[in-house]
């Protein structure tokens, strides 16, 4: 029978796939290899070290956080971390793969096989891998323009490798990938002023999780602060949880209060984790629901916070996309948790409507509550029992409304004059005439 | 006033229709009960307000005894304790969102959202997290005002469906698809879609059953229907339910007019009397227009007798 070429063209992947994706994701991508690396050398489980409740205790305790350093000018762009490296079976047949085979995955933030290839085709045109494990080691040094020019075969999809030292210790175990001849659009980001600022928010933003305790990012010299989610907690107040479990993803739910002073629309709304990494950050759109099963967005439910954490063994099986800073959001995983996420929302969106009545009493209940909801970790409530968000008022319901009207300064001028006390404020006014009328029409 | 006026004052207070209605349900879920469904073991969630009808109902013929009243006003709670008819109804003052999603996955609920106003966009919140939440084998019920909302013209009435239900409203988004004469259609399938969206990754359906229409003043809708399974249908489908006349499988079909023959209460012992009548019987003693005698044959069993009490 005749048959239709459907090869695979280098220049699609060089040209194609890197046009849909950020520096700032490319960067991240490349760290996500890097934390691949430290989960498997380290033996690091996401729900019991990253999200459960002994985060970072185990490490804290045998081996200090690694390192991954990423250095950039408008030369070079270079991540080097000592997160074990990765072991030389996999490179030949795995890393540099456009695509995984179809068995599971073998990283946990690393999915689609596509992140770390698209990354370096993006930056630039020379580029160095050279990773250590304490077994053994390689280097493999691509020049893409001279890879793309033969395109005939798939034999000329491969890159060469070459075997080096194995790593003296543990600790100096690791990968650097080193890239030169930046592409001119990647220079004129490097070299923009911008870059460092939105680089370091976006890796505190991602990675709140595995910072400090387990990791330490390094851009330029300057460590990366985490962002902690702000979630948010009181004597007053229990969070939310919904769990549940489906086809080998592991849902868990939350839905607080955001701590006082964090109570900030920009920062309100829901974050959606997979695997530990941050996926989609304060949404207010109909993606995590609003508008759906909970209300459109409004000013007033700046205090709400949400966290919907995604964890699986297989990360094909999560609800991101390929860039990883945003949703598959037909994943049906997904949609079913949308809904619930609605669900878990709704006391307390309840409890900022009442915070925010239509009828302003001197000053609802809910506002003292939420004046004293304070930051906390959210991970020891992750294998908690599913619950509603509850208040436990300690502060007895205010039985009072504020009346306020306007007058016309010649009825409160007749008022005052009167009164003989020509200076007087209106609102003593409006107090005393209130009083007056109370006095003798609705005696007691 | 005439005398026709006075009795539809009287009527208008009493709401017979509604009553029909919520006869008509007890009798689908007596015949569901038979099927095997084991309702009085169910948890009947509704909005009982300070009269408690459908709670004295579900608990006296169908032996229900877990039964939430949700009521959002904060204001009346103590009328509410002092008004509840049975010990065991327990009362959450509070939107009814909240309680949904907390509704036991244990058991299985009757939740009826029996609202009183014309659709908004948390009363479609709240449906979709009735499809995210009951237990299947729950049966579900919601009540709307179907009469235009405010405004003068269709274009109006669009205008505010596209701001409260706009996710829902599929493809007829012309004026001409908001006359008043379709607005019932409009809502089944403003309401459909809801709960749809609710099922989502869920290994259940919405089996349909329900599907009222009435005017005690304002005209209203009940959708009804079973969360379930193949299981739940095949069930549904061997109970003697299918066999009424207010049985409705699909929602594409023209709902269930209640319609409540204006007659004394001498016209109704005697037509009793002939009761289930043939097709082409009228009664000899006075005239009735046959499309009344066959409207009375449809609801007497379930019509009320009001009577004046003197207590």
């Amino acid at each position: 029978m005749a048959k239709v070429h459907a090869y695979p063209r280098k220049q699609f992947f060089l040209e194609m796939f890197t046009r849909d994706i950020s520096l700032e994701d490319c960067v991240l991508d490349l760290i996500d290899n890097s934390m691949d690396s430290l989960l498997r050398n380290r033996n690091i489980d996401i729900e019991g070290q990253v999200l459960g409740s002994s985060n970072g205790k185990q490490q804290a305790k045998s081996i200090s956080p690694a390192q991954i350093t990423v250095k950039y000018s408008q030369d070079q762009f270079e991540i080097t971390d000592n997160c074990g490296g990765i072991p030389r079976k996999e490179a030949e047949q795995d890393v540099f793969c456009f695509g995984h085979s179809t068995a599971e995955p073998k990283g946990k933030l690393g999915v689609y096989g596509i992140g770390l290839k698209r990354a370096i085709f993006k930056i630039g045109n020379k580029i160095d891998v050279i990773s250590r494990t304490t077994e053994g080691s390689f280097t493999v040094s691509i020049d893409v323009h001279k890879w793309s020019e033969k395109d005939d075969s798939l034999d000329d999809w491969t890159f060469p490798i070459t075997k080096t030292e194995p790593a003296v210790s543990q600790h100096k175990a690791g990968t650097s990938i080193t890239i030169s001849e930046l592409r001119p659009e990647v220079k004129i980001r490097m070299t923009n002023g911008t870059l460092e600022t939105t680089l370091s928010n976006a890796v505190g933003q991602t990675y709140p999780a595995f910072l400090d305790s387990l990791v330490r990012v390094k851009i330029n010299k300057a460590d990366v602060e985490k962002t902690d989610l702000p979630f948010g907690g009181s004597d007053d107040i229990e969070p939310g949880i919904d769990t549940f479990e489906e086809n080998g993803v592991k849902v868990t739910l939350l839905a607080t209060l955001a701590p006082k002073d964090k109570r900030i629309q920009e920062i309100a709304g829901w974050y959606v984790l997979c695997n530990g990494r941050v996926v989609v950050l304060h949404d207010k759109t109909d993606l995590t629901g609003w508008g759906i099963g909970m209300p459109a967005f409004h000013s007033k439910y700046r205090g709400f916070v949400g966290i919907a954490l995604f964890t699986s063994a297989n990360p094909m099986l999560l609800p991101w996309n390929t860039s990883k800073r945003g949703l598959n959001k037909e994943a049906v995983i997904y949609q079913k948790a949308r809904n619930r996420m609605a669900g878990i929302s709704r006391p307390v969106i309840s409890f900022l409507n009442e915070m925010y009545p239509s009828e302003l009493p001197e000053r609802p209940v809910e506002r003292e509550i939420a004046e004293r909801v304070v930051q906390k970790d959210f991970r020891p409530l992750i294998n908690a029992e599913s619950k509603k968000f509850e208040v436990v008022r300690t502060t007895p319901k205010i039985k009072k409304l504020k009346v306020q009207y306007d007058a016309d300064l010649t009825d409160i001028e007749r008022i005052r004059k009167k009164l003989r006390r020509p200076g007087m404020p209106a609102s003593s006014i409006g107090r005393l005439t209130f009083e007056h009328y109370l006095k003798t029409e609705c005696p007691e | 006033m005439q005398p026709s006026e006075s009795f539809h004052k009287v009527s208008y207070d009493l709401r017979p229709a509604k009553q029909i209605e919520r006869r008509m349900l007890i009798d689908a879920c007596q015949k569901l009960s038979l099927a095997g469904f084991p309702i009085s073991d169910y948890q009947y969630t509704g909005m009982g307000s300070i009269y408690f009808v459908d709670f004295i109902l579900f608990h006296k013929l169908l032996g229900i005894d877990k039964l939430v009243s949700v009521e959002i006003s904060t204001s009346i709670t103590k009328r509410l304790k002092f008004n509840k008819p049975f010990q065991q109804v327990e009362i959450q003052v509070c939107p009814i969102g909240d309680v949904i999603p907390q509704l036991s996955r244990d058991r299985r609920h009757i939740l009826w959202l029996d609202y009183d106003g014309v659709i908004c966009s948390e009363y479609l919140t709240d449906v979709v997290l009735a499809g995210t939440y009951l237990t299947t084998g729950s049966i579900l019920l919601i009540t709307v005002d179907v009469e235009p909302p405010g405004g003068e013209s269709p274009a109006d009435w669009r205008d505010y469906f596209i701001t409260e239900a706009g996710d829902y409203l599929g493809t007829g988004k012309g004026a001409k698809d908001f006359t008043r004469t379709n607005l019932t259609e409009k809502n089944i399938s403003i309401l459909n879609r809801a709960i749809m969206r609710g099922l989502v990754g869920r290994e259940a359906e919405f089996i349909p059953l329900f599907n009222f229409a009435y005017a005690d003043g304002h005209r209203m809708l009940t959708l009804g229907g079973m969360i379930g399974t193949e299981q739940e249908r095949r069930q549904v489908h061997s109970s003697s339910l299918v066999k009424t006349p207010f049985y409705r499988p699909s929602f594409g079909t023209a709902p269930y007019e209640i319609h409540v023959p204006r007659l004394t209460r001498k016209e109704r012992l005697y037509l009793d009397g002939y009761m289930p009548c043939n097709e082409k019987w009228k009664p000899k003693d006075f005239e009735l227009p046959p499309d009344a005698v066959l409207a009375y044959r449809e609801i007497y069993r379930f019509f009320p007798a009001y009577a004046e009490l003197l207590l």
